[in-house]
């Protein structure tokens, strides 16, 4: 079945840098602004963008993103030519390895790809909260008759050190490519979302396989060895919100940005959907003495205390006299009758006993010492017990560090 | 597969819905802030483990084929059995201009159907019941009893629409049908009741070869010679057949004992997603003791109130002991009360609508203030 495009979703990472909420789950998995899961994001992209066809390579912790993706019905990726296809490292007659690099997986998944025949390939990443129309940036490709589109967006100059830079000419064609640049020549960094001409990738990819030297990277290889050789390279400029969560404090602040439309991420905007697979569960309910303010929140739960500046996924409960401020809580948690959370990430089904306190405000602790308190999935914080600002819990109560 | 097949009745029949039933049947009425009525009976049968249901339709049906598609979302969307709709395709009368008169005259009206029932066993729901039944547990009391029929009755003080009521004796057998009653007395039947298939069809073959169309008139022939027996039901269970039922019912489900009972986890009742965003409140946004699904946007006050999918309220506006169905936006400083707003209506600033408990007042779909 030939197809115009498709798109390659990397989702084996691991997320290290989220420590204990991806200690059983990659971390495209996690939850994030209340109703959706990080990998929501890209796949609402693809179909809204008008791709059917997605491949999403995973590596790590898989169970929990294969059983969220399930056929894809959710994103209308459940097509009978197409759809969605979970993608493992597999054995072959010959033996077979763990995607060793974003381009190796790439690598090994060739004979998927070449069964739909694309013109174009679109690589996302798993780890990016943003709303983008791909099929803009395929034009985009197209019409710059290049072999390899790279969007980017301006970030300011004093932050462009942090990122993958290009130097690009007059019509926005990359000239010079430097990861994380000392002095860089530009401020337009690379958001890690690649439109490739198939016929060229799939020569590059093979020719970098065969480099014993190469870490079978598509940023530090094969974006490279490509410029090297002097193909085509078009810049794609993207300017709306975007934001990588594969921090904790990234992950809140965009949890945050959620509560203000003004941040550019809007997710009522029935224009460009974000789907999500949801859970079966009644409305929330709000009791006689809830107060709750400047917050999201979900079906399934039910808010007798107080809640502000956060956001809650379904089945949350926040007891009487409870208190929630700028806080994340994942879905099923329990915050019992008096305990106080403030800017704390809950993972899914913690229980914070009664009249505990968990987390503080900046101004609460000591100079230099203050962080976002976070719990892994399924951790129960005793009744009255102190969790200062900054620790991070496991999932048996026990102080993790970072 | 187990040995139990459903068929939910879903055509007009008088009731006193006013705007709420202008456009749809009284199954497919939004309900409990992201329901549609007929997802309880669906969801009954399914949990107790129904594999085929068939749903009667006649008359403003419309509304309802969109809501049950392809019955995908009660795991009904399947290649064998499943959900079937069941368009008066086959009644003898004048296609879709009169009503059916009775269940019975439904029955024959899809008498094909009936021959291609799988299963020895049937429940017969109404579409316009809100109950989450132990269906399994009552089939199973039906087959173990011996019982001709088993007929749900509730067993609280509300009254119903043109309700049939039971009166049994201390076995559980029924002794009396009654119908058109001035002061319902005994107990209010739930229209659910289970029978083997092939006594179905028998009744359903006697009565149309005499014109006879009503369920509940065969039921009081036949009260002697079949054994009816009695399933009390003591918990929630609502017939939604008047605006005033539809308010009070509606209000009741504020209260957490009989949310817990109608939402209980084992017996969940799935409803249509609705890919809305998450519900915000904003900082000056009160909401209390009410109900409140998905893609809301609450800025206002809202109190005792059920809000469904993607209602605004805007600041300054204050809505309290109303229902509003979804899309409803509620402009600046409005002030509602006792009302209850079909889908996407529009209430502009500064309006003022007040209902009363006894007669809340439907704002029909679509209608602007």
């Amino acid at each position: 079945m030939k197809k115009e495009c498709i798109a390659m979703l990397l989702a084996g990472g691991q997320g290290s840098r989220l420590y204990v909420l991806t200690g059983d789950m990659a971390k495209p998995a996690v939850p994030f602004g209340g109703k959706y899961r990080i990998i929501d994001f890209p796949l609402s992209n693809c179909t809204n963008s008008g791709i059917d066809t997605v491949g999403v390579l995973t590596q790590y912790r898989p169970l929990e993103l294969n059983s969220y993706i399930g056929s894809g019905q959710p994103w209308d990726l459940d097509g009978s030519t197409g759809g969605v296809h979970i993608l493992p490292p597999y054995q072959g007659s010959k033996g077979g390895t763990w995607y060793k690099g974003t381009a190796n997986a790439i690598y090994q998944n060739i004979g998927f790809i070449d069964l739909y025949d694309p013109e174009y390939v679109v690589i996302l990443s798993g780890d990016h909260i943003y709303k983008m129309d791909y099929s803009d940036m395929v034009k985009r490709h197209e019409e710059a008759n290049a072999a390899c589109t790279i969007s980017v967006m301006e970030v300011p100059w004093s932050e462009a050190s942090r990122f993958g830079i290009m130097a690009v000419d007059g019509d926005d064609m990359i000239t010079e490519f430097a990861e994380k640049p000392k002095e860089p020549k530009s401020n337009l960094a690379s958001m890690g979302i690649y439109v490739f001409s198939w016929k060229a990738l799939r020569k590059y990819l093979t020719e970098d396989e065969a480099d014993p030297n190469s870490e079978n990277d598509f940023g530090k290889n094969v974006i490279p060895a490509m410029l090297n050789n002097g193909e085509r390279m078009a810049a794609y400029r993207f300017s709306g919100y975007w934001k990588d969560v594969g921090t904790l404090e990234s992950l809140w602040d965009a949890n945050m940005d959620m509560l203000s439309p003004e941040s550019g991420l809007d997710l009522a905007d029935e224009s460009w959907p974000i789907y999500a697979r949801s859970v079966n569960a009644p409305p929330t309910y709000m009791g006689q003495d809830a107060r709750v303010t400047h917050s999201a929140i979900n079906r399934g739960s039910t808010l007798e205390g107080t809640v502000e500046n956060s956001v809650l996924s379904p089945s949350v409960t926040v007891g009487k006299g409870a208190r929630v401020s700028y806080s994340v809580l994942m879905p099923g948690t329990v915050v019992e009758p008096g305990a106080v959370v403030e800017y704390a990430i809950l993972g899914e089904n913690c229980r914070i006993g009664a009249d505990s306190h968990v987390g503080g405000t900046p101004e609460s602790a000591e100079e230099g010492t203050w962080g976002l308190t976070v719990l892994a999935p399924n951790c129960t914080v005793e009744s009255g017990r102190q969790v200062r600002p900054g620790v991070m819990l496991g999932r048996n109560g026990e102080e993790v560090s970072k | 597969m187990n040995g139990l097949h459903g068929i939910i009745f879903s055509y007009e029949k008088r009731n006193n819905l006013r705007e709420l039933g202008e456009i749809r049947s009284a199954a497919s009425i939004p309900f409990g802030g992201r329901y549609r009525v007929v997802d309880f009976a669906l969801s009954n049968l399914v949990n107790a483990g129904v594999t085929d249901v068939g749903v009667v339709l006649n008359g403003r049906y419309q509304s309802m084929l969109d809501h049950l598609g392809t019955g995908k979302v009660w795991d009904l969307s399947r290649k064998r059995g499943g959900l079937r709709v069941l368009p008066p395709f086959n009644y003898q009368k004048d296609w879709g201009v009169m009503p059916f008169r009775g269940k019975i005259e439904a029955l024959a009206g899809v008498r094909t159907y009936l021959d291609t029932i799988r299963q020895d066993y049937v429940a017969l729901m109404d579409g316009d019941l809100v109950v989450n039944l132990p269906l399994a547990d009552i089939f199973e009391e039906h087959v173990k009893s011996g019982a001709d029929v088993t007929v749900v009755c509730g067993n609280d003080s509300f009254a119903t629409e043109d309700g049939t009521y039971f009166e049994k004796n201390s076995e559980g057998r029924i002794t009396e049908v009654l119908y058109n009653l001035h002061t319902p007395r005994g107990y209010r039947g739930l229209e659910v009741y289970i029978l083997s298939t092939q006594l179905l069809k028998d009744l359903v073959d006697e009565c149309a070869a005499k014109d006879q169309f009503s369920w509940r008139k065969e039921l009081q022939t036949r009260k002697d010679s079949l054994y009816l027996r009695s399933y009390i039901w003591s918990g929630f269970a609502a017939q939604i057949r008047s605006v005033q039922e539809y308010y009070d019912r509606s209000m009741q489900l504020l209260n957490p004992a009989i949310r817990a009972e109608l939402f209980c986890p084992e017996r969940p009742i799935r409803a249509k997603g609705a890919d809305k965003s998450s519900t915000y409140l904003g900082p000056e946004g009160k909401c209390v003791n009410s109900l409140v699904a998905e893609g809301c946007r609450i800025e206002g006050t809202v109190e005792n109130s059920i809000l469904f999918p993607g209602v605004v309220v805007e600041a300054g506006a204050v809505v309290r002991n109303c229902v509003l169905f979804k899309e409803t936006v509620v402009r600046r400083d409005a002030q509602l009360s006792y009302i209850i707003a079909d889908k996407d209506v529009e209430v502009l600033s500064n309006r003022t609508l007040m209902g009363h408990a006894t007669y809340p007042i439907v704002l029909a779909k679509g209608s602007k203030v």
